[in-house]
């Protein structure tokens, strides 16, 4: 229950290896944030100096209006789950979850509350008088959730806490976080490599690249205004696919024109190209895989490829064709509204036409590869 | 199937044959190893003569040696000598190597590397040539014969911190995230130590132990440098090879100096004993654990 707010903090490892850069970051009270990028991000290393696991090497870190750039971890008062788990293997998952209480001196009944209430709400109860190696990855991971809920700290830390589950019980897990969420109501500040988790768990996320934020926003505003090419092919899967082309702009309208093809720019996007006065010139056009849609060899706007897979994947299609050009687009297609003659002659070889929505298209400048409206 | 089930008796034959060869060879040399402290354990009960004679097997048996061991000569006052030295060594040492190995398995500070460079290349140099100047020093300061006691203690915990390189080994292979985990449930550094880092290292810990006691427990060579005029002074080992420059005592007592030989042995035969499979942990517990 608390906020963090990060100013210019950088932090470089030896001389020169800047791991993470400028990072400017509010984050309000019980708002729960996501740190996402690829591997060597500096998503980690940020959670790591809130956490106070690594030194800052410039700027500062504040936990509710208090700077905390020199405070041992254990006098922030933060809570961390990390991604191995950590839990102390000499320990039960009693002792475990009641380690950070002993440490405080709290009373034993206090203690055997706390613990207890924990165990109930995240269904382990019956593990309490179990070593963690007896657990399983699953059960190992709510126990680690436990041992830092019972905390009832300023702020929760999570680091790839699934990371190390497989797919299903992760899915199953990212439920579950959604709701304790709901119950223990606190600041929370989730770091992940994977956008899934990113979109799902995030009030807002924080996308980083090379130790520097792309973006910050709602699951909705970075999948539909992202800031640059980065972000954009980054959130979302399959990720966007992208054309080098031209935006044209005729008699106030706009028109991309990828391989021949001209198709009108509409909606929301066409009124803020206008805003912003935007001229002719050549674009990386990005078209989300569900914003593709399949056509046939009449329609004008329909660029002609060949299925080279069509990954079936139960509720709709992941079809991968190539262009005459030999460029590669992935399209998402409903299968609900395929009949079953067009399923059939989706096979290896076989020639489609695709067109784009309207409303649905992103302009990134060629060399700045920023959104032209955002 | 007739051929290779042939051929997998003539497998199992062959294994069976060079078992035998290798354990017929590793009883020899076990007798071998075994004939000079079975002759002293033998000897130490004879009482039928305190001399040296020409058989081994008592002719009568009995504790006369230890009786007249334990009330007779100052053998009580060198065992309790090595008793505390090997004690307090072995706690002092304790502290020292786990401080340090704890240290350089987890903290990162300028100079580790060098540190841990200088500490590989000094430990390189046998101990003993310090030998003279370690006596020097030593009676310099009077800590010598009759207070060889902690002449010697100062001596074995000195360099202590310097063996810790099979207590880092095994440190390193505790994942950093338990320490980071317990720092951020709340424990300072010497609480990760003594809550999760050490009750986690048990076979080191009794190694470490076994091994500190041990080396000041069979020294004779600094031991013998230090406190060689009184017999306040001395250690067992001291003690009883004195016994052995006499003509009376080597030849008239010779039997009391075989169960002095048993007295020193039993402690560290005991300690083997029950600690045996913590210490095979401990050698081989940081190499493989990784």
């Amino acid at each position: 229950m608390a906020t963090v707010k990060l100013t210019n903090v950088k932090k470089v490892y030896g001389k020169n290896v800047v791991a993470v850069n400028e990072f400017n970051l509010e984050i309000a009270d019980k708002e729960f944030v996501v740190f996402v990028g690829p591997s060597g991000c500096g998503k980690s290393t940020t959670l790591r100096m809130i956490a106070g696991l690594e030194e800052i090497t410039e700027g500062t870190i504040e936990i509710d209006g208090r700077v905390v750039n020199d405070l041992q971890p254990k006098d922030r008062d933060i809570a961390m789950v990390f991604q191995n788990y950590a839990l102390y293997p000499h320990l039960t998952v009693f002792e475990n979850m009641a380690f950070s209480l002993r440490l405080r001196k709290m009373k034993q009944d206090d203690v055997y509350a706390k613990v207890t209430e924990a165990a109930d709400i995240l269904g382990i109860t019956e593990l309490l008088m179990r070593k963690p190696r007896e657990l399983s990855g699953g059960q190992r991971q709510r126990v680690a959730i436990g041992r830092a809920m019972v905390r009832d700290s300023k702020v929760f830390l999570m680091d790839e806490p699934l990371s190390n589950l497989d797919a299903k019980l992760r899915n199953q897990m990212r439920a579950e976080i959604i709701l304790l969420r709901q119950k223990i109501n606190t600041t929370f500040i989730y770091v992940t490599h994977d956008q899934t988790e990113a979109m799902t768990l995030g009030d807002r996320i924080v996308i980083m690249k090379d130790g520097i934020i792309q973006q910050v926003g709602t699951p909705a505003e970075v999948f539909d205004m992202p800031y640059n090419l980065f972000v954009a092919e980054f959130v979302g899967a399959p990720k966007m696919n992208t054309f080098e082309t031209e935006l044209v702009c005729e008699n106030g309208k706009y028109y991309v024109t990828p391989y021949g093809a001209k198709i009108q720019v509409e909606g929301k996007k066409a009124d803020k190209l206008a805003q912003r006065n935007v001229q002719t010139q050549r674009i990386i056009l990005g078209v989300r895989p569900e914003h593709i849609a399949l056509t046939d060899a009449n329609d004008p706007r329909g660029i002609p490829s060949k299925v080279e897979v069509n990954e079936m994947m139960g509720g709709e299609l992941h079809l991968h064709v190539i262009t005459d050009d030999g460029d590669r687009v992935i399209i998402r297609v409903q299968t609900i509204n395929l009949t079953e003659d067009v399923r059939a002659s989706l096979t290896y070889g076989s020639t489609v036409y695709f067109t784009f929505e309207g409303k649905a298209m992103h302009f990134f400048g060629v060399d700045s590869k920023h959104n032209l409206i955002s | 199937m007739m051929r290779s089930n042939a051929h997998h008796m003539g497998m199992r034959t062959k294994t069976k044959i060079s078992n035998t060869i290798i354990y017929i060879v590793l009883v020899i040399m076990m007798l071998i190893w075994l004939i000079p402290f079975v002759c002293i354990l033998l000897e130490s009960f004879r009482i039928e003569s305190t001399g040296k004679v020409g058989y081994v097997i008592p002719k009568v048996w009995g504790f006369d040696n230890y009786i007249s061991l334990w009330t007779k000569t100052d053998f009580p006052t060198w065992y309790l000598n090595t008793l505390i030295i090997g004690l307090v060594v072995a706690v002092v040492q304790m502290a020292f190597v786990l401080c340090t190995s704890y240290t350089l398995s987890r903290m990162r500070f300028k100079g580790r590397k060098g540190l841990m460079n200088f500490i590989l290349v000094l430990g390189m140099f046998p101990g003993f040539i310090t030998m003279i100047v370690l006596y020097k020093v030593l009676s310099g300061v009077g800590l010598t014969n009759e207070n060889a006691i902690f002449g010697l203690m100062l001596v074995f915990t000195a360099s202590s911190g310097m063996g810790y390189y099979v207590s880092k080994g095994f440190f390193d292979t505790i994942p950093k995230s338990l320490d980071e985990a317990a720092r951020v449930d709340g424990a300072t550094r010497l609480q990760v130590l003594t809550k999760v880092t050490l009750p986690m290292s048990k076979p080191i810990v009794i190694y470490t132990i076994l091994t500190a006691f041990m080396a000041p427990w069979g020294d004779f060579m600094f031991a013998r440098y230090i406190s060689h005029l009184t017999s306040k002074g001395m250690t067992v080992a001291v003690g009883l090879q004195s016994w052995l420059n006499t003509e009376l005592m080597t030849n008239a007592y010779y039997t009391r100096f075989c169960a002095g030989g048993v007295m020193v042995a039993i402690p560290i035969t005991l300690l083997f004993m029950f600690l045996q499979k913590y210490y095979v942990e401990g050698v081989t517990g940081g190499a493989v654990k990784g």
